[in-house]
């Protein structure tokens, strides 16, 4: 199983928001994509996983351009649980999860044996089994995530792409998301890939920390390699302390500051696209 | 276990559904202005009756009774494929300008084209589908970037514009013909289901032989499109795609149904609703039930119409009983 992206460059209509982008997926671990609002990691996300087309370059999924291979293939090699996703009203959790057998199926006929014994399998090791009549539009926010997790897992693929799983969702809510992940990662092998905000959650459950500014990478290495003052500084435009969890030794990061020259401050707030332009200029 | 109630009750839904149509078939058959009662139906069924008694039931009602039938549950698969595509409940076939399409074809064509009798009746409803499918082809360029395909939201703001303004121009065109032209295009329009000859049956039925089964193998499609675009991707759906081949089976379905019953909407609205309410969101379960409810709901409010209701269009009928339950739908959002 290799993903990797070469000279990618992707965008929308007129504007380019990755640019030049090399980068490879490890296996069998947790990487985390961080950086500030439109610096274009969603964007790097959804293009690795095939949902948006790239204006030039490659996504290549163990050496083939994986916008050339059909979807559903695709879709047996790597799942992704996009950004707030909605289920349609009166769906329940267990027809979702069942949703996700989508690419193992033949075009008619309803769930094999093996399909509803992997569902009750995601169902279970999500924590979803007790929900799992209930419709999805009535859960929790935490539930309702945990919830598309079992869909994606129910498509058993080695590789699980998620787009900011913890916005949105309490402090208890957002630890119980990562600690599954987590332990899907031990447990099971998987190869996570996430866009995560906060940059502690990254830090503690992230294996290998992936810092964006404007389109591309700044720098990818272990969290307590890349986590830096200057790091803070250029990428996220805040001045901070990175200080060794009492617990974990894992660096935590305690901003105190706008940096000087902020890009922050005058950049859009939204996850907008065009916003990285600025937030890269002003930053320079 | 949940799943198998749902599904024994959408068996006994879809028995319900047949067993009402049968029976509102057999009250159309023996109501009427014409010299048919309940009691004369079965010898005549049965090859028994006078010649007129024959004509009346084999060359009026019965074929009257096949096209709203069918054109019911054309307008209904054409409704819930739509909803289905564009994510959002309150889509109908209108809203892709079908009705507006066709509506502007046949007045054209009256206008422009005076009627030659015999061929008239035959030349309509292809004049109305082809008026219907280029707008819808128009709608789609208008609604359609390149790179993504088809966005929902744009798909339903063009075509809500496209509506409007073919309606317009329906006026103007109007306000220029004679007072017995605008009758017939003013009739045409309130879905009086004019086309009640068997040619119009023949015309109907392949599209749905071949579009109802095409329907039913792509429910599964339809339901992870409902997740949105990155999930449906995400989970292997090839999504421009699907959405296209769903919008062109949609198009002609409803575009078929409207040139030979003229502009009737809230059918497509209102079945897939219904069906929904009764047998959840998922697509392998509502669809079939929708079709039913649509021709159903069509074949009854055209009876209706024409018996009690003192001629009142089914296009009319419809709305009648579609504009509150639109209503009730927003305000429940």
């Amino acid at each position: 199983m290799d993903l990797r992206t070469r000279e990618l460059e992707v965008g929308y209509a007129d504007d380019v928001v990755v640019r030049n982008l090399n980068l490879s997926v490890l296996p069998g671990r947790i990487t985390a994509l961080v950086g500030a609002n439109g610096s274009g990691k969603s964007t790097i996300l959804k293009a690795m996983a095939r949902i948006l087309k790239p204006k030039a370059g490659s996504v290549l999924l163990d050496g083939k351009a994986i916008h050339k291979l059909p979807t559903r293939t695709v879709a047996r090699q790597l799942a992704i649980l996009p950004q707030n996703p909605t289920a349609p009203d009166g769906l329940t959790v267990s027809e979702l999860v069942a949703y996700g057998r989508f690419p193992h199926q033949g075009g008619f006929g309803g769930l094999t044996k093996e399909d509803q014994e992997v569902v009750r399998w995601a169902l279970r090791v999500t924590g979803m089994e007790p929900h799992a009549e209930r419709p999805v539009d009535q859960l929790s926010g935490g539930q309702r995530q945990r919830a598309w997790i079992a869909m994606a897992l129910a498509q058993q693929t080695p590789m699980l792409f998620l787009d900011e799983p913890t916005t949105y969702l309490d402090m208890a809510h957002q630890l119980e998301v990562l600690q599954l992940l987590q332990r899907l990662n031990r447990e099971e092998g998987r190869t996570v890939v996430m866009v995560l905000h906060d940059l502690n959650h990254a830090s503690r459950y992230a294996h290998h920390m992936v810092a964006i500014k404007g389109g591309t990478v700044y720098g990818e290495g272990a969290p307590a390699d890349v986590m830096t003052p200057e790091m803070l500084r250029e990428v996220f435009g805040i001045e901070a302390d990175i200080v060794p969890d009492p617990r974990t030794g894992l660096p935590l990061c305690l901003p105190y500051a706008l940096a000087n020259d902020a890009p922050q401050a005058d950049a859009p707030r939204d996850g907008f696209a065009g916003g990285e332009e600025t937030a890269a200029v002003a930053g320079r | 276990m949940r799943q198998r109630a749902i599904v024994r009750r959408q068996r006994i839904l879809l028995v319900i559904m047949l067993g009402l149509i049968a029976l509102t078939f057999v009250v159309g058959m023996g109501w009427g202005y014409a010299s048919l009662s309940f009691d004369r139906l079965l010898p005549v069924l049965l090859g028994k009756g006078t010649a007129k008694e024959q004509f009346v039931l084999y060359s009026i009602r019965l074929p009257r009774l096949a096209v709203t039938l069918l054109a019911g549950m054309a307008l209904a698969l054409s409704g819930a494929l739509l909803q289905g595509l564009m994510r959002n409940n309150l889509a109908d076939p209108g809203i892709v300008g079908i009705n507006a399409g066709a509506g502007v074809g046949v007045a054209l064509y009256f206008l422009f084209f005076p009627a030659q009798a015999d061929s008239f009746v035959y030349v309509l409803p292809l004049v109305a589908f082809f008026g219907a499918c280029l707008t819808a082809a128009l709608i789609y360029l208008f609604a359609s970037r390149r790179g993504t395909g088809i966005q929902p939201i744009r798909l339903v703001l063009v075509g809500v514009g496209f509506s409007l303004a073919l309606s317009g121009t329906m006026v103007v065109l109007i306000t220029s013909a004679d007072p017995f032209q605008v009758d017939f295009i003013a009739r045409w329009l309130t879905g009086s289901v004019w086309g009640t000859d068997w040619p119009f049956v023949w015309a109907l039925l392949p599209w749905l032989l071949v579009l109802v089964p095409v329907a039913l193998l792509k429910t599964r499609s339809l339901d992870m499109l409902g997740l949105g675009d990155v999930a449906a991707t995400g989970a292997g759906v090839p999504v421009e795609r699907e959405r296209l081949l769903l919008l062109l089976a949609a198009v002609g379905l409803a575009a078929s149904a409207v040139a030979v019953t003229g502009g009737i909407s809230f059918i497509g609205l209102m079945a897939p609703h219904i069906a929904r309410a009764l047998v959840g969101p998922r697509y392998g379960l509502m669809l079939p039930l929708a079709v039913l409810v649509g021709g159903w709901l069509l074949v009854a409010a055209d009876i209706v119409g024409r018996n009690l209701a003192d001629g009142i269009p089914a296009g009319i009928m419809v709305s009648l009983i579609g504009a509150p339950y639109f209503v009730y739908l927003l305000l429940k959002k």
